[in-house]
């Protein structure tokens, strides 16, 4: 039945969306997570990426969460010579996290998670809508 | 001209409900396509095997093993057929005893 399958495919969206959630998540938390040896490089930001498959018992194309891939963007630089992850030169190299994009990026998985949850909500009432026509 | 013909189909169709001698024999007929039976039984082997997903889904969950959005969706298939399953049911009993109210 269509609506079954609109519900699986919104489904789908949902599942992407955690993902890249988690992805989020991973990047909010390790925000400030230094390199463990002197001088080495910190956390490298991940950018969650999402691909449209093809589900062939749905007949539809459904999006799957496709990984996460580094962000190649600098590191922030920052002067503590105290620091044990600090280089020669007293520098410690931070994560590009910036909290910003992660916030708005945060809202945006949100905003698509609750768009994802609508469809499902509307074939629901959909098809009970149908069967009330047998009640009544 | 095919009326006559379908009205004669609905009379045979009526007699043979009402003899109950020649129930067995009309067993056999099978020219009317699947009889409402057949139809009913595959009907409830569906929802029978979609909640049999779902509660496997929630076991799972329980488990820890499974995504909460499989569990949605494999619930919310077997409510609605769960729901179309019951409201033909109770046409049926409906259409059931409005025949059963009716004066001889």
């Amino acid at each position: 039945m269509d609506f079954i399958k609109s519900i699986a495919i919104a489904a789908s969206g949902l599942r992407a969306q955690a993902g890249r959630m988690r992805t989020i998540a991973e990047n909010i938390a390790n925000a400030d997570s230094s390199a463990t040896v002197p001088g080495g490089d910190p956390y490298r930001r991940k950018i969650a990426t999402f691909r449209s498959e093809v589900d062939r018992a749905l007949d539809a194309k459904v999006v799957t969460f496709g990984g996460t891939k580094p962000d190649p963007s600098q590191f922030r630089l920052k002067f503590e010579p105290g620091h044990p992850s600090a280089d020669a030169n007293g520098n410690v190299k931070y994560p590009n996290v910036n909290s910003l994009i992660e916030m708005t990026d945060m809202r945006e998985a949100q905003r698509s998670y609750e768009a994802n949850i609508n469809v499902i909500g509307a074939s629901r009432r959909m098809i009970q809508r149908t069967i009330e026509i047998l009640r009544s | 001209m095919s009326t006559p013909s379908i009205a004669a189909n609905a009379y045979a169709s009526l007699a043979r409900m009402s003899d109950p001698a020649g129930s067995a024999k009309s067993a056999g007929d099978a020219s009317a396509g699947p009889s409402f039976g057949t139809l009913l039984k595959d009907a409830i082997g569906a929802v029978n095997q979609s909640s049999r997903a779902s509660e496997a889904q929630s076991q799972a969950m329980a488990a820890g093993k499974a995504n909460i959005v499989d569990v949605v969706t494999a619930v919310a298939e077997t409510e609605v057929a769960v729901d179309a399953l019951v409201a033909v049911r109770d046409k049926v009993i409906s259409a059931y005893e409005e025949i059963m109210r009716m004066p001889i």
